[in-house]
């Protein structure tokens, strides 16, 4: 077997036309002395990663790594998750509140690319659906329609409280009140088509809403 | 209200990256969030460094994390360490990236302006400014033809036949010059009292 030493080099570096990358991969996967050749290298390589003049991450950057995997739904790698895990809640709220909050655009893009998959798998109702407040944070409806909000929002106006209402066929009904960021479950169920809203109200809240709502969403 | 989960979950505290790597590869939140906050600034300085953009920089390292979640199941521990399989696809994505927007700068790595995040622990800092340094002595000490090939490669992202048409050599002794210089890099980071990234690399921080 020739192996490809000088070649190695090149790729730790990720210096090689495609062709050639292919030709170490292909190499490597069956010449094990080559393998570990090449993971030498690339550890040396990574070395070199230390040298470039230490700059911050932006911390928003955080936010998108989190919501890039997702809310809920293990990677399509993963192994299922245990049966007896307690419910459904939790897993959620281990989920930090800013990352969902920041993660609303990417969770659409996310949302898309995975509900084909995900709905062919039958496991979107399994993992319920999240449905974002733009400006106040993320609804977080369950299977059987319990709804959390997780707010993150600025303390309502002194004298004024918000309050979230669910909006089914043209009605809104009232779903609980909050005064700041938190997390609060709705007294009142979603199902699929109806929308989560969220109006300022006055202290004490309303039996219909009486603003406009500041972030609304279809579930 | 606080940025942190509700609950620590302390059960990823002492955990080395090899274990919170396998975590991830049970798709545990928690753990990747470790991942990330131990690495996210190597591989965006890295990042940075190459693609001279922070939006674009910002964009590749979310590729490599979002890379070392799904991937993270096929990770061969016997290939070393998470740190470098991290690095290592942060670079490579950059490189995608510079190629793509051609917009490779050459300067000399050591031209670039200095500085660690403050937010860091002072240990952790100096830690990290000791190792820069030391790395950069290494690559000072390199031929200039071997430090050359390197970093032209390693942070501008010139492919080979890019480098032999850049330096007018023929690109047989661009690959030669390039396999001497990655075993001469070595060599000089070992007299400066660094090895490998797998080497000193292996907190569990």
């Amino acid at each position: 077997m020739e192996h490809v030493d000088e070649l190695i080099a090149a790729h730790a570096l990720h210096a090689l036309a495609p062709a050639e990358e292919r030709q170490v991969e292909q190499h490597v996967a069956q010449c094990g002395q080559c393998r570990d050749r090449l993971r030498e290298l690339e550890a040396l390589a990574a070395t070199l990663a230390y040298a470039a003049p230490a700059a911050s991450p932006p911390p928003e950057l955080r936010d998108r790594v989190m919501a890039a995997i997702g809310p809920v739904v293990a990677a399509p790698v993963a192994q299922p998750r245990r049966r007896s895990a307690p419910g459904w809640w939790p897993r959620f709220s281990l989920v930090a509140v800013p990352a969902l909050a920041a993660a609303v655009l990417a969770l659409g893009v996310w949302n898309l690319s995975l509900r084909g998959q995900v709905t062919d798998q039958g496991h979107e109702l399994a993992h319920g659906r999240v449905v974002a407040l733009a400006g106040v944070g993320n609804a977080l409806v369950s299977p059987s329609g319990v709804v959390k909000l997780y707010v993150r929002a600025a303390p309502a106006p002194s004298g004024k409280t918000y309050e979230a209402w669910v909006i089914d066929g043209g009605t809104a009904y009232p779903a609980g009140t909050f005064a700041s960021s938190g997390t609060v479950k709705l007294t009142r169920e979603a199902s699929r088509g109806d929308t989560i809203a969220v109006t300022v109200e006055p202290a004490g809240g309303s039996s219909k809403p009486t603003t406009t709502p500041i972030a609304a969403g279809k579930v | 209200m606080s940025d942190k989960p509700p609950h620590k979950d302390v059960t990823t505290e002492h955990l080395s990256d090899h274990g919170l790597l396998a975590l991830v590869a049970r798709g545990d939140r928690e753990a990747y969030a470790r991942l990330y906050d131990t690495y996210a600034e190597a591989a965006f300085s890295l990042a940075l460094r190459i693609v001279r953009d922070r939006e674009l920089a910002a964009d590749v390292v979310q590729e490599a994390f979002l890379a070392v979640w799904t991937k993270a199941s096929t990770f061969d521990p016997a290939r070393g360490q998470p740190s470098t399989w991290i690095l290592t696809m942060t670079h490579h994505k950059a490189v995608d990236v510079v190629r793509r927007e051609e917009r490779r700068k050459a300067d000399p790595i050591d031209d670039a302006s200095e500085g660690t995040d403050p937010g860091r622990p002072v240990e952790e800092r100096a830690w990290l400014g000791v190792a820069r340094g030391q790395i950069l002595t290494a690559l000072r000490r390199l031929p200039d033809p071997h430090r050359e090939v390197i970093e032209l490669a390693y942070f501008a992202g010139y492919s080979q036949a890019e480098l032999a048409e850049r330096l007018a050599v023929p690109l047989g002794t661009v690959k030669s010059r390039t396999f001497a210089a990655m075993g001469a890099l070595r060599t000089a980071l070992s007299e400066v009292g660094i090895g490998t990234e797998d080497e000193w690399n292996t907190s569990t921080n």
